[in-house]
């Protein structure tokens, strides 16, 4: 009997058109992607081809002009901001190049954030699964401290177990090792593939790095708002 | 605890310098506010309750009798009875006590007391003066004004024993360089008739000056004796439980008793007038600060939306919606507006016990040696009001900016 894998995320024929009049650019020409539980796709370009517009639209953080969308279940074209909203908090977990913490709060906070707008635990269960998320990427320990006195690698570690704080479907990062050195861009890779791939999550990447792009399980080269070129990463079995 | 409340107390703690600035705009507004209130509005009081005291809510004075003119054709609806308001009146008083016993089946009279009233000349052994003389009828009068409590010298029961007792006004005693004990004559109307002696009972001090320098009070019989008045009574003050009510009651009495009845409000309007646009002046001015304090918190805020635009769109990102951006900076208003209110009342109230203690000696329309303040719950209330509406409206623009950042703008511009 063969068993169906249901895809976490569906994108088909997307356009995306930026600027007014004459500086109007079309700047995604129809792109189409399927992300599955517990693979890791690679997005890779020059830059201005459209990778960071496609991560927004897939993200839901801005509309597509053209093209459908599904995350889940969920048919996205329909859906108004406070749900888009929902399901981005529910569905979705973003990792930012500049990891974009709130650097007033503590590393814990920063991950219960996200938590906090679901609702849908008591501020202990929260903060003991804040731990349990900052454990897994190697900070348990600095919990309480204020992110601003964390470093670079740590507070992109921070980012991680944000982004995973939800237990979203699909996770979606933005140059995640662009701003680190090798040392802290291969832990931040490795545990990120590493979280995705035991949890059965399915991670989009976007990055101007060849070397993580090959370790992915695919890679979509793009150019001029098409992907032009989707092949298995190095890594693919 | 709400999300939004949770942010907003992180990011308004995290700068207190900021917060710092953005309160103490608010502390002192309200401070001012409530201080200013308070030393306009209880000079106010204490000038009503010195009127009220000397010379009751409502004076009921001479009687009259509507005159009406004959028909006038006054447009072309009709005829119509022409000036009903033309009346003639009659000098004084008659069956007073009637009257009171009528008056007082209003749930609002708590006391009435007739007087007679005139002027005559008084002499002591060094000063002649002109006197107001106020005959009263001691068990009514103690009922409708504060006169036991306006004795400073002497004994009101040395006055309610002897019928030629005399109580003296404060400065009138002191004009006639009079104590008590002292004798005086009062000259009476009838310019061949002998002048009666009379003994000072007592010296009160209501706090008006006009009154503190020219009345004397004595018997009500004694009085119409010697100003020779035929009528019963020249006047019935009344005490009200609500004062405040004293000019639809007024009304109510002159249709009732066909007798001029005068509120306090209409009698002491010119002076009513000078302490409600002072107060109004003051509260004017100290708004103008709770203003310029929202515009304060109206700049930091805004810089504030600037300065977060990132961590807007971070939120944004991880799924809080518009309205979730907008309550975290309302709310910021809300803390500041309520931990500035609670503290700019406590600071006001504390302004207030100071000035209350700066000595002032005044001796005109008031009489006091203090700064008077009037400790009422109201200017409390309206304080942190207008600080509330302020700080709100100066935190709804920038809130509302806040929520309209589309986060994909900034992202975008952070990311390259």
């Amino acid at each position: 009997m063969s068993h169906v894998i249901e895809p976490c995320l569906v994108c088909e024929n997307l356009e995306k058109y930026l600027g007014e009049d004459e500086n109007r650019v079309h700047v995604l020409r129809g792109v189409s992607l399927t992300l599955e539980p517990g693979l890791v796709h690679a997005v890779v370009g020059p830059s201005g081809c459209g990778k960071s517009s496609l991560l927004y639209i897939l993200g839901l953080l801005d509309n597509p002009d053209e093209g459908s969308l599904r995350i889940g279940s969920h048919q996205v074209a329909t859906l108004q901001d406070e749900d888009l909203s929902d399901t981005r908090n529910e569905l979705l977990g973003f990792i930012f190049q500049f990891h974009f913490l709130l650097q007033d709060f503590t590393a814990g906070e920063n991950v219960m954030i996200p938590m906090r707008r679901l609702g849908n635990l008591t501020i202990p269960e929260m903060q003991e699964r804040a731990v349990s998320l900052l454990e897994a990427v190697g900070l348990g320990s600095k919990a309480t401290r204020p992110s601003r006195h964390l470093s670079g690698g740590e507070q992109q570690r921070v980012a991680i177990a944000r982004s995973l704080a939800n237990n979203p479907n699909v996770i979606l990062a933005d140059e995640p090792t662009g701003n680190l050195d090798t040392a802290n861009s291969e832990r931040v890779f490795s545990l990120l593939t590493k979280l995705v791939r035991e949890n059965a999550k399915a991670l989009l990447l976007v990055t101007h790095n060849p070397e993580i792009a090959e370790r992915c399980d695919w890679v979509h080269e793009m150019r001029d708002g098409l992907i032009i070129e989707s092949r298995p990463g190095s890594n693919i079995s | 605890m709400a999300p939004p409340l949770y942010i907003a107390i992180r990011f308004i703690t995290s700068r207190k310098r900021s917060l710092f600035f953005s309160m103490i705009g608010v502390v002192c507004g309200v401070a001012f506010f409530i201080c200013t209130q308070a030393q306009t509005r209880g000079f106010e009081k204490y000038f009503i309750e010195t009127v009220l005291g000397s010379s009751g809510a409502i004076v009921l004075s001479d009687r009259f009798q509507p005159r009406y003119t004959q028909f006038e054709n006054i447009d072309t609806s009709g005829l119509v009875a022409g000036n009903q308001q033309s009346r003639k009146y009659y000098d004084g008083i008659t069956d007073p006590y009637r009257i009171i016993r009528v008056a007082r089946s209003f749930s609002n009279v708590l006391g009435a007391a007739p007087v007679v009233r005139g002027n005559s000349s008084a002499n002591s052994s060094f000063q002649t003066e002109i006197v107001r003389l106020e005959g009263i009828d001691l068990r009514y009068h103690l009922e409708a004004t504060s006169l036991k409590d306006q004795i400073i010298f002497g004994n009101i029961d040395e006055f309610r024993l002897h019928p030629y007792a005399i109580m003296l006004g404060s400065l009138l005693a002191d004009k006639l360089q009079l104590k008590v004990g002292d004798t005086l004559t009062l000259a009476g109307k009838d310019p061949k008739a002998e002048n009666k002696t009379f003994t000072v009972a007592a010296i009160f001090r209501s706090g008006v000056n006009v009154v503190d320098e020219n009345r004397a009070y004595l018997h009500i019989k004694t009085a119409q004796s010697i100003l020779g008045k035929p009528s019963d009574a020249s006047i019935i003050i009344f005490r009200l439980r609500d004062p405040q009510r004293a000019p639809q009651l007024a009304e109510q009495f002159e249709r009732l008793f066909n007798h001029r009845a005068r509120s306090w409000q209409e009698r002491e309007q010119g002076n009513l007038q000078i302490f409600s646009t002072l107060r109004v002046s003051a509260a004017i001015t100290v708004s103008l600060i709770i203003l310029l304090a929202g515009f304060g918190i109206f700049n930091v805020l805004t810089l504030t939306v600037l300065d977060k635009l990132r961590e807007i769109a971070i939120l944004r990102s991880m799924g809080y919606h518009r309205s979730d951006i907008r309550s975290i900076f309302l709310w910021q208003g809300f803390i500041i507006a309520l931990f500035g209110s609670i503290l700019g009342c406590a600071f006001g109230g504390l302004l207030t016990y100071g000035i209350s203690l700066i000595p002032l000696r005044i001796r005109g329309i008031i009489y006091t040696d203090h700064f008077i303040v009037d400790w009422s719950w109201e200017h409390y209330v309206y304080g942190s009001l207008i600080a509330f509406v302020a700080v709100l409206i100066a935190t709804y623009f920038p809130a509302r900016r806040a929520a309209s950042v589309p986060p994909v703008d900034i992202l975008r511009g952070a990311g390259q």
